[in-house]
């Protein structure tokens, strides 16, 4: 479990099976399930800390140091979630991903790599639903992607986004938080419609710019932060409980006021 | 260089393959030219015997014995077989015992075996004859044995002999001197590599006056090496500033840990020397990230990615998001966008490119100032142009701009890595495009789309 403070509230910030649990009371967060993660990595030292890291957050986590022995634990433990490095001894680590899916294997799948991302292959792994991620890496980058992973969005039918008093009409774009109108801009709509598919859940800003704006890149300027702010002062007026939380040093949440 | 390695060497090689394939070709010639005239004579030998067994087989009875005999007498190289036999078969006159026994009495000339009496005895030779029952019964045989063929073989030989086996020793003594030719010079060659290997870079190929290809290829070897040296020295040149850039953030994060382990007292005085450290660290890796990414995109083949990207929609996007940032910073954030044209290249990457000179645009333009986007049509080009009202670059430091890590020393305390006009002249020269940079009221940026990359629609 974590802890960070934010305006004088401290939230305690848990990792508990396939759900990120944000509570800023003293109360821990019951553990639902434990979610099984098959980490792929051949440098023991690295694996170690990830390890420990994730079994922290209330992961349980099998690591194999090799391709051939990763590709026999993913089929005999059934991991819900396969953390994989590219560069493995003797093999692309894109390779296990490819022969899963020949297996008809749909375990979501979190590449590490020291490489860029401008590959084809890495993009066809991307539109398959999974994710790449370069090393290095912030542990909590790691984390938000992790449960990005285990909690894809629900594909529905729903035309009518809704969290606590927030409201978004995917078919008028209209946006509303209670009875008050909220004017949006169409980039604006698109990154609230983002978060409130991912309520609850902690997004960064390499996120953000990757699936809401389409950027392949980090750019010098604090972009997000900027539109952010923007969304915030729309939908966060003064008065209102706040529902879009900055998560220093890690990225944004949206959360129901409770 | 042993016996064994020279034989081995190419050019003895190849010169060995072309002795055996003329050796070839001339035997082949000489053994048609052979059966040609062998041919040729065997045909006209059986003319005339065919004619003889006529002219005699004519002659009234008592006549035939004394044109035999004629016949005979003057056959000094003993060629000629004569036979008149009776109908059962035994001798009346001439040189052959009895009829040949495979030869068929029908006036056709055969190919039949005889023996022939020598004075070393007899032997069996095969020879040209011709047969016919004649009208009183008795059979007359005439053969004659081709005795030229031998000759004409004797000849053929002689004259192979004569030609080929000279003409062969031509051939390897050519090829020996060709192969020590080359063999000589590429030692030469070889030489001078391993040493070039060895570092000393300054090391040129020898290059003989002449045109020959050797010299040729020598001459592209060392402009090759000329262009090897420059880079070389380049690279060293960049991979000090990279260490320099690299290291003032980890020099700073390394003086925090040292004096954080030191000095701090509760959990929260260490959380901010380790925060800071991190974010030191995180600047590091992000300059490793960027050089990582301009040698991706340098090594990155043209084609592929590559799409028709509407320039406009482009622009339109990178003004949305930077419109915001732009507005707290009390810039203006104009655009001018007109017949934009659609291109080939690579979305991401021309996002990219325009979203790092505005965001530099951005950031170079005091509060208050003005930064534009335009596009204009040009001379054979489509132009896209980025204007601010920052304080420009100067002329000298033009070229400097787009080099790795180059900042200007009036912003060395703006935020930034140094690498993204370097990013965007990349990713303009993968796609052929033109960057230009000058200077009007602050620094005017351009993108030079040829007509030739447009997707006319």
């Amino acid at each position: 479990m974590t802890e960070f403070r934010q305006n004088g509230d401290v939230f305690r910030y848990a990792t508990a099976g396939a759900h990120l649990i944000v509570s800023s009371d003293q109360t821990v967060p019951e553990i639902l399930q434990m979610t099984k993660i098959l980490l792929i990595e051949d440098d023991s030292e690295t694996a170690e800390e990830l390890v420990a890291e994730l079994t922290q957050r209330g992961f349980e986590v099998e690591h194999a140091a090799s391709g051939i022995e990763g590709l026999d634990k993913a089929r005999f433990i059934k991991p819900d979630l396969m953390i994989v490095d590219r560069m493995l001894p003797g093999m692309d680590g894109l390779t296990i991903v490819e022969a899963l899916r020949h297996d008809q294997i749909r375990t979501p799948v979190l590449i590490l790599s020291a490489l860029g991302a401008v590959d084809d292959r890495v993009r066809g792994l991307r539109m398959g639903g999974d994710d790449y991620l370069t090393k290095p890496f912030a542990i909590v980058e790691l984390v938000a992607r992790i449960e990005a992973l285990l909690r894809r969005p629900i594909e529905t039918r729903e035309t009518m986004l809704r969290v606590g008093p927030l409201e978004l009409d995917l078919i008028e774009r209209t946006a509303r938080r209670g009875e008050r109108e909220i004017e949006l801009l169409p980039r604006e709509f698109r990154l609230l419609e983002y978060m409130m598919q991912r309520n609850e859940q902690l997004l960064t800003r390499a996120m953000l710019l990757e699936e809401v704006w389409n950027y392949k890149f980090v750019p010098d300027t604090n972009l997000v932060d900027v539109h952010m702010g923007r969304l915030r002062h729309k939908v966060d007026t003064p008065g209102d409980p706040p529902m879009i939380h900055n998560v220093r040093g890690a990225g944004f949440i949206l959360r129901a006021p409770s | 260089m042993n016996l064994a390695e020279f034989a081995s060497s190419s050019t003895f090689r190849a010169a060995t393959v072309a002795a055996v394939a003329l050796s070839l070709f001339v035997l082949v010639l000489f053994g048609f030219i052979y059966w040609k005239t062998d041919r040729l004579l065997v045909t006209r030998s059986d003319h005339v015997i065919a004619l003889q067994l006529q002219t005699v087989a004519a002659l009234p009875n008592e006549r035939r014995l004394d044109a035999l005999h004629l016949q005979l007498s003057q056959d000094s190289r003993d060629v000629h077989f004569i036979g008149l036999f009776r109908a059962d078969g035994s001798r009346v006159a001439g040189n052959l015992e009895r009829p040949p026994a495979t030869l068929r009495l029908d006036a056709t000339v055969q190919t039949v075996e005889i023996i022939r009496q020598r004075p070393a005895g007899p032997e069996q030779i095969t020879v040209q004859a011709i047969g016919q029952q004649l009208p009183d019964g008795e059979i007359l045989v005439i053969g004659r044995y081709v005795d030229e063929a031998i000759q004409l073989l004797m000849v053929v030989s002689q004259a192979l002999a004569l030609g080929l086996i000279p003409a062969l020793l031509l051939c390897l003594a050519l090829g020996a001197l060709l192969s020590l030719r080359a063999e000589r010079r590429i030692s030469g060659v070889n030489e001078r590599i391993q040493r070039i290997v060895a570092g000393s870079l300054h090391e040129r190929l020898p290059v003989n006056r002449g045109r020959d290809p050797f010299t040729q290829l020598a001459g592209m070897v060392n402009s090759m090496l000329d262009e090897i040296e420059t880079l070389i020295h380049a690279i060293a040149g960049v991979g000090n500033d990279i260490a320099h850039d690299l290291r003032t953030p980890l020099t700073r994060a390394r003086l925090a840990l040292e004096r954080g382990r030191n000095n701090a007292r509760t959990l929260p005085e260490l959380r901010s020397v380790v925060d800071k450290a991190i974010a030191s660290m995180d600047q590091s890796l992000a300059i490793a990230a960027a050089l990582l990414r301009l040698a991706e995109i340098e090594n990155s083949r043209r084609s592929t990615g590559f799409g028709k990207v509407a320039l406009e929609e482009l622009l339109h996007e990178v003004r949305d998001l930077y419109a915001p940032i732009a507005e707290d910073k009390g810039i203006t954030l104009r655009t001018d966008i007109v017949h934009a044209p659609i291109v080939e290249g690579d979305r991401d990457l021309l996002m990219e490119a325009v979203a790092n000179l505005v965001d530099n645009a951005v950031k170079f333009t005091p509060r208050g100032g003005q930064v534009q986007i335009t596009t204009v049509s040009g001379d054979g080009e489509s132009i896209l142009r980025i204007t601010d009202t920052g304080a420009g670059i100067s002329e000298h430091e033009r070229s400097a701009v787009l080099r790795r890590f180059y900042r200007s020393d009036a912003f060395r305390k703006t935020p930034g890595l140094g690498l993204g006009l370097t990013l965007v002249a990349t990713i303009a020269k993968l796609h052929g495009f033109r960057l230009t940079i000058f200077s009007g009221e602050g620094c005017v940026i351009e993108i030079g789309f040829p007509d030739a990359s447009e997707i006319k629609v």
